[in-house]
């Protein structure tokens, strides 16, 4: 058998530099294509979240008992199963208006139809009715026509803020005196607190009254199979007719979709609604591990690299450091757990909140522990960019500076630290973007699923670090494990990776900027 | 008749207390185990320009940084002898090496202007002197500016930054932050060699004309400017003083065969 012939035999010089060439490039072409779909995926997907799909008039087998079902639908996404097409369709029937779901084969799909009479109701709640509106009733007002909605909901919000308004002002503050009389025993004919309870009562009265008006205003929805529901109009948050939008118009919805994506508080076990609650949560707890992590960084950078003498520890430390940017970020997570959380928290609950145990103060997880085993983990990110800045600042400049009569630290101050500022804003930066996707360290010390209260609000002391907090990565997470039964939860969880993608996307841009207008300032040319 | 034509000159190696800037006894430098300075003892006159040349390694940039302890921002730099300024030992460890450099002004041979504009560079050692009222500051800028002849060309943008002037303005910026400490000596480190021949000859009279306000060193590689501008002159070969005498004598009659291959050119 002969021999294979060697690369170089069978080709030139040139040859060989072009297949090499040849080879980057295919590489290089390949990571660009990869990086395209990654971004083209989550903006098809998450964007698709908020674009007004129209809406469909489906006849169809249900799959699971063969029954034919005739219903409006509105297409999820659509998908290959075993070769043939496969469709994720919510619809509405008579027996659940409010969204069911199924997967659509292609095979079982009867007839559909544009349907550009039907609406979208979006509901308060986060679930949604698609329907046709027939009616609208008022209490006292024989004109149903639907040309009145958008004056009716007015009428009925503004009964439902007056409704509103009486608990919160009148009815508390009786609660409040009713209270104050039980505390100091008063008895129970005594004059005042009759008053209080006819008052009480009066209020308690107009509040029904409002109630019974607000009941009153009714939307009538004709479903695709001639079956009609009623929804209370106070439920009714939002309609609109996909099937009769221009694509400009749709832009619009969907646009008006992203405003309450951000604005509201996720729905239905967080697979409609809002994810405002995990935005803020994250914004809060990447704020605070700034605060902590750029002091602790930079201080530590300039120790190793201004005042510490290369020896032997200075080298240990420096590895050390290296080797913390590639420990997997669940062990900072447990350490966090077991160092922060039980440890520290858990002796400050003992030493301090002695009276509220074993119910935990400060030792269980929360914003605080979570931004501060952040900043552990980040803490290597902002400590090497660090020394990169101050590294690249010319000696003579230093030398400048001490040959005017400057001490070091004077020097580090004034002129070293300006002047490597680009660096540390870039690992910053980096550390933000960083921990604002992290996802597992956070399950362990304060993300949540659902988070009832904000960690900020009206309430004493306005910032409550100890409270757990929603996360735009966890609940990236928790709808990924919802998109195995429910499309919708999929697309949020998709929704959610674009805004997340933006967050990071923005950052970043923010960072480039910063650091040119720094350089320029800092460095000729 | 002839000594009216002919400058004074005083005997450096045999100069009075009271006319001394610095003197030099014994320094020896070496960084690591690499010696730099041998053995070198020199005073250097007040009021007066002295040049030290040499070859390019010699050691002369190390010497004149030894004047204000630069050398110690070095790690493995180690000397022994002593460097007396106004009667103190400043290698002493209990000299204030800050204070110390407020009056021991010195300028590279890189203009180093800080990224910042031209009057916070000027005020820049003065600020951390702690003089902080506006009016010191300007007066101080202002005739600091002036004394390094750069005031008309910069007073209508004393806010821009440093960094836009040309290499020439931005090493008289350099000298005018030095001055603005009032020192009593300027360490000078070859600040032409990095400049065209013009300015280079504006820097030579600026310098001729702060000789009645402070003592100069200067380091330069240009036997010329050596000549032109130098009261004395010290040669330095490989670590070790060679020669130091006045300039005229240094250049006219050397004493020694080095100084005399090194200033025709036969080496070097």
């Amino acid at each position: 058998m002969s021999k294979l012939p060697s690369l170089s035999s069978v080709l030139n010089a040139g040859q060989r530099q072009s297949l090499f060439i040849g080879i980057c490039t295919f590489f290089t072409a390949i990571l660009l294509l990869a990086m395209v779909s990654i971004v083209l995926l989550i903006f098809a997907r998450g964007g698709g979240y908020f674009w007004p799909e129209d809406i469909q008039q489906l006849q169809f087998v249900r799959a699971s008992d063969d029954q034919p079902i005739t219903a409006y639908g509105q297409y999820q996404n659509q998908f290959e199963q075993g070769g043939e097409p496969v469709r994720w369709v919510v619809y509405s029937h008579a027996r659940n208006p409010y969204g069911n779901q199924t997967l659509l084969d292609d095979t079982n799909l009867l007839q559909a139809r544009l349907a550009p009479e039907a609406a979208r109701i979006s509901l308060r709640d986060g679930r949604a009715i698609l329907g046709e509106p027939l009616k609208v009733t008022a209490p006292s007002d024989p004109d149903v026509s639907l040309n009145r909605l958008a004056q009716r909901l007015t009428q009925v919000r503004q009964i439902e803020q007056s409704i509103a308004g009486i608990r919160d002002e009148q009815l508390a503050d009786i609660h409040q005196k009713l209270t104050e009389l039980d505390q100091r025993k008063v008895g129970k004919k005594a004059p005042a607190r009759l008053t209080l309870n006819q008052g009480f009562d009066r209020w308690h009265k107009r509040i029904l009254t409002l109630e019974k008006q607000r009941d009153a205003y009714q939307l009538f929805v004709r479903l695709a199979d001639q079956s009609i529901v009623s929804v209370a109009l106070i439920e009714v948050e939002h309609l609109v007719y996909p099937g009769q939008l221009s694509g400009w118009q749709k832009l619009g919805e969907a646009l008006y979709e992203v405003g309450g994506f951000l604005s509201e508080s996720p729905k239905q076990a967080n697979t409609a609604g809002g994810v405002f609650p995990a935005l803020f949560g994250t914004v809060l707890m990447v704020f605070l591990m700034t605060i902590i992590v750029t002091p602790f960084g930079v201080l530590a950078a300039i120790y190793l690299n201004e005042y510490a003498s290369n020896n032997g520890l200075i080298v240990v430390i420096r590895i050390a450091v290296s080797n913390m940017a590639g420990v997997p970020s669940i062990v900072y997570g447990v350490f966090g757990l077991g160092f922060f959380i039980y440890g520290v928290g858990g002796n400050i609950d003992a030493l301090f909140f002695e009276a509220n145990l074993p119910a935990p103060t400060l030792g269980t997880p929360g914003v605080f522990w979570a931004s501060l085993t952040m900043a552990i983990l980040t803490l290597p990110v902002v400590i090497v960019a660090t020394e990169e800045g101050l590294r690249n600042v010319p000696q003579g400049l230093k030398a400048g500076s001490y040959a005017l009569g400057a001490t070091k630290a004077e020097t580090v101050l004034y002129t070293i630290l300006p002047m490597a500022s680009p660096g540390i804003m870039t690992g910053v930066i980096l550390a933000i973007a960083r921990a604002a996707g992290e996802v597992a360290p956070l399950m362990l010390v304060g993300a949540v699923k659902f988070a009832p209260n904000l960690p900020i609000d009206a309430e004493f002391p306005y910032l409550h670090l100890e409270r757990q907090f929603m996360h735009l990565g966890v609940l990236i997470y928790d709808g990924a494990f919802h998109s195995q039964t429910d499309a919708k939860g999929a697309s949020m969880m998709f929704a959610a990776c674009l805004l997340l993608l933006v967050v990071v996307f923005v950052l970043n841009i923010l960072a480039v900027l910063l650091r040119t207008k720094l350089r320029k300032r800092y460095h000729k040319g | 008749m002839l000594t009216l034509f002919e400058r004074e000159h005083l005997d450096v190696n045999n100069l009075a207390e009271a006319d001394t800037a610095i003197r030099v006894e014994q320094l020896s430098l070496r960084f690591g185990s690499k010696p730099v300075l041998e053995n070198i003892s020199m005073s250097i006159p007040k009021h007066q320009i002295t040049a030290l040349i040499g070859q390019s390694g010699c050691g002369k940039s190390t010497l004149i940084s030894s004047f204000n302890r630069l050398n110690d921002l070095h790690q493995h730099c180690h000397y022994s002898g002593k460097v007396i300024i106004n009667g103190r030992d400043i290698n002493s460890r209990k000299e204030n090496v800050a204070q110390l450099r407020t009056q021991v002004g010195m300028v590279f041979q890189r203009p180093n202007p800080f990224p910042m504009s031209i009057f916070d560079n000027v005020s820049y050692g003065l600020r951390l002197q702690g003089i902080n009222t506006r009016r010191q500051l300007d007066e101080a800028v202002e005739q600091a500016l002036h004394d390094a002849a750069l005031w008309n060309e910069v007073k209508d943008r004393l806010f821009e930054p440093a960094n836009v002037l040309s290499g020439g303005q931005q090493q008289r910026l350099v000298i005018a932050r030095a001055l603005a400490l009032q020192p009593e000596i300027l360490l000078l480190d070859e600040p032409t060699s990095a400049l065209d021949p013009l300015t280079t000859l504006f820097i030579e009279e600026l310098m001729a004309g702060l000789k009645k306000r402070c003592s100069i060193v200067i380091v330069t590689h240009n036997m010329q400017q050596a000549a032109r501008v130098s009261d004395y002159t010290a040669f330095l070969h490989q670590g070790r003083l060679i020669e130091y005498s006045d300039s005229d004598t240094l250049f006219t009659t050397p004493r020694k065969k080095q100084t005399e291959d090194y200033i025709t050119g036969r080496y070097g």
